[in-house]
């Protein structure tokens, strides 16, 4: 590194990283509040100005999972312990086969165009052009009908359906950016249809399918309208428990709502770091060359 | 392998990017097609490879029908003018693949990879991707995934397009070098570089806008082109290509250049035809023309420099002659030097390296040959 290069990494590179700190700060700010606050008591939290700087307490978090009512007497489980593994269930299973479902028709439209393919893939994406909300009435009567409601089958059903379309879209684009030149020196090196797609298509769309995961499980897990009216005590999800957690006669629990918020967010935050190389190759494709 | 292309056509649309190619390769020749880009050589390839399926005519490889040969029997590879490697596999899986797609068993799988990196001085790459490889040892891949079936018959397209200069030249020569060394492997080489054609192809094929124009050696191809575009592709620099009128002048017949009458008798016997006045294209070699020496005879003509190009060992004239018609003429280095831009020089020309053009067809007028002017005559 030259004399020069170290100055300008020197001023510009500091003002650049004050910049963005602040930038990001402003972006982090609420979900600070909301962690700092988790780790409050009940009279730190309602507290004004905020505090900063508080003894920290862990009460918030056992409330999340046991809780005395308000007239006293034991502790019960408030059965967020299965609300959790609802929501990583229902949204684990959901995307995953929204992502093999929407490869293989994505793969289709990409390298075997039907005539109007493009008609199709417009179609597809028609269903997501309103807000989900509309389709409310008729999706709960067809759930009555077909006894869905409640039901895990009915609710990773409805979720897989959401995340095809986003999902042949966004895992399409990266097909159509791979080099056919590639495919055709696999055929002539003796690869079948079956074995071009397994074995040198796929692989080269790995971040492509990790990042479509990643925003597909985002949108799953914070699902809410659907989760609220389609699932029952034993479906049900944390984001449709924590609005009937809001509230009760004393109040709203503030220290409680953030230490759910928090926990609620963890397995997010975890799965987009473990893919995070990925997250970045996957939406700059196209952009950055290798 | 043989290989015989007969009459094949493709169309993409309304775009005609074959109309009718029929050749036949010899085994184990090298032969090279030269084109411009967009003269269909990339489909002819994708055509005798297979990938592409061609709407007319037919393709034979060793005598067989290349409809009734499956992939795997076709004994053909082909380098990409992309390398085409696997971005995702090692140079060794990358070598592998033909292998393993073939079920050779695990150890010939490692005994024939190592051998044909060491020959193609891949070893030190084996565990590396292809995006970490230079340019040259991507392209040395993929001739090894190429070669590594041992193919009867290999299609290289444009295989040095996406080398730097340096490593173009060392790789052309080990081009031919692999052809000695292959012996039986009959390769089909295309390029847009008449460089690359001329000096590996034991002969070329000339082809345009989905035509072959002419199929020669490479001498052939230099010195009697078949039509005015082989000749302006072939040479370098490029040939002067120079507009001449036939007349007939008390003696004989003459060629009328903007700036120089020429004997047309060389060619009395293709010129006999011709009525007087007929539109020629004359054919000048860069190299055919110099500064005359006072004693010289033959054609020559007057002349100004309008720009000079050293290149070390040879410098490019640029020169002006007869009003505004521009010429290249290309010089050794001792006899330019004294050379400088708006000199008026005198040129002369060595009417044996002139070719001679319809200028309606573009077709050649051969000269009459020694044995055969007596013929012609008759």
């Amino acid at each position: 590194m030259s004399k020069r290069d170290i100055r300008a990494v020197g001023i510009a590179g500091w003002g650049r990283t004050l910049g963005a700190a602040i930038i990001s700060l402003i972006y982090f700010f609420p979900v600070l509040f909301i962690i700092l606050t988790a780790f409050k008591t009940r009279q730190d939290a309602l507290a004004w100005p905020m505090k900063f700087i508080f003894a920290p307490t862990l009460s918030n978090f056992v409330s999340v999972f046991f809780r005395t009512s308000v007239e006293g007497g034991d502790a019960e489980a408030t059965g967020f312990g299965l609300y959790f593994f609802n929501s990583v269930f229902i949204g684990g299973t959901s995307v995953l086969l929204a992502l093999i479902i929407g490869t293989a028709a994505a793969y289709g439209f990409s390298r075997f165009p039907l005539r109007g393919n493009d008609t199709y893939l417009f179609m597809i994406l028609t269903t997501r052009m309103m807000p989900p909300i509309i389709a409310i009435i008729p999706i709960f009567v067809l759930f009555r009908i077909f006894g869905l409601s409640g039901t895990y089958v009915g609710i990773i059903a409805l979720y897989t359906a959401f995340n095809l379309p986003f999902s042949v879209w966004m895992v399409k684009s990266f097909f159509d950016d791979l080099d056919r030149d590639i495919e055709d020196a696999a055929r002539m090196d003796g690869s079948g249809e079956w074995r071009v797609f397994k074995k040198i298509c796929l692989p080269q769309v790995y971040a492509g399918l990790a990042a479509t995961f990643v925003f597909a499980v985002i949108l799953t897990w914070n699902e809410f309208v659907f989760a609220l009216m389609l699932t029952s005590p034993e479906t049900r999800t944390v984001p449709a428990q924590i609005v009937r957690t809001i509230g009760g006669s004393m109040g709203v629990d503030w220290g409680l709502m953030s230490a759910l918020e928090t926990l609620f967010i963890i397995p997010v935050v975890l799965v987009t770091f473990a893919l995070q190389n990925q997250l970045l190759r996957g939406v700059t494709f196209g952009t950055i060359r290798r | 392998m043989e290989l015989v292309i007969g009459d094949v056509q493709k169309r993409f649309g309304a775009v005609e990017a074959l109309r009718g190619v029929s050749l036949t390769v010899p085994s184990g020749e090298f032969f090279a097609i030269l084109g411009p880009s967009g003269a269909g050589k990339t489909t002819l390839l994708r055509i005798i490879a297979g990938i592409e399926k061609p709407d007319g005519g037919r393709i034979l490889i060793g005598g067989r029908d290349l409809n009734d040969l499956p992939v795997r029997a076709r004994d053909t590879a082909m380098v990409f003018q992309t390398f085409a490697l696997y971005p995702h596999l090692s140079t060794f899986e990358n070598l592998a693949y033909p292998l393993r797609e073939a079920k050779v068993p695990r150890e010939d799988i490692k005994r024939r990879v190592a051998e044909v990196a060491e020959m193609l001085r891949l070893t030190h790459t084996l565990a590396r991707k292809p995006s970490t490889l230079s340019g040259g040892e991507q392209q040395r891949c993929a001739i090894g995934r190429a070669l590594i079936r041992r193919p009867k018959l290999l299609l290289l397209d444009e295989p040095l397009t996406n080398l730097d200069a340096k490593l173009r030249h060392d790789t052309r020569a080990e081009f031919k070098r692999l052809h000695r060394e292959l012996r039986t492997t009959t390769i089909v080489y295309a390029t847009p570089d008449q460089l690359e054609a001329l000096s590996m192809g034991a002969r070329v094929g000339v082809l345009r806008q989905g035509r072959i124009t002419q199929v020669d050696t490479p001498s052939a191809l230099y010195e009697t082109p078949d039509d005015d575009f082989v000749a302006s592709l072939v040479g370098d620099p490029p040939i002067n290509l120079v507009p001449g009128t036939l007349r007939e002048s008390g003696g004989g017949r003459s060629i009328d250049l903007p700036f120089l009458g020429l004997d047309a008798s060389p060619w009395r016997g293709a010129l006999g035809g011709f009525p007087a006045g007929t539109k020629l294209t004359v054919g000048l070699r860069p190299q055919a023309i110099w500064p005359a020496v006072a004693a010289e005879a033959g054609p020559r003509f007057p002349a100004r420099v309008y720009l000079t190009e050293p290149l070390g060992d040879v410098t490019i004239l640029d020169i002006v002659a007869g009003g505004d018609t521009r010429l290249r003429m290309v010089l050794p280095q001792e006899q330019a030097y004294r050379i400088a831009v708006d000199d008026a020089i005198e040129c002369a020309v060595d009417p044996d390296q002139i070719c001679l053009f319809a200028q309606e067809t573009g077709t050649s007028i051969r000269r009459t040959a020694m044995g055969a002017r007596a013929e012609a005559a008759a």
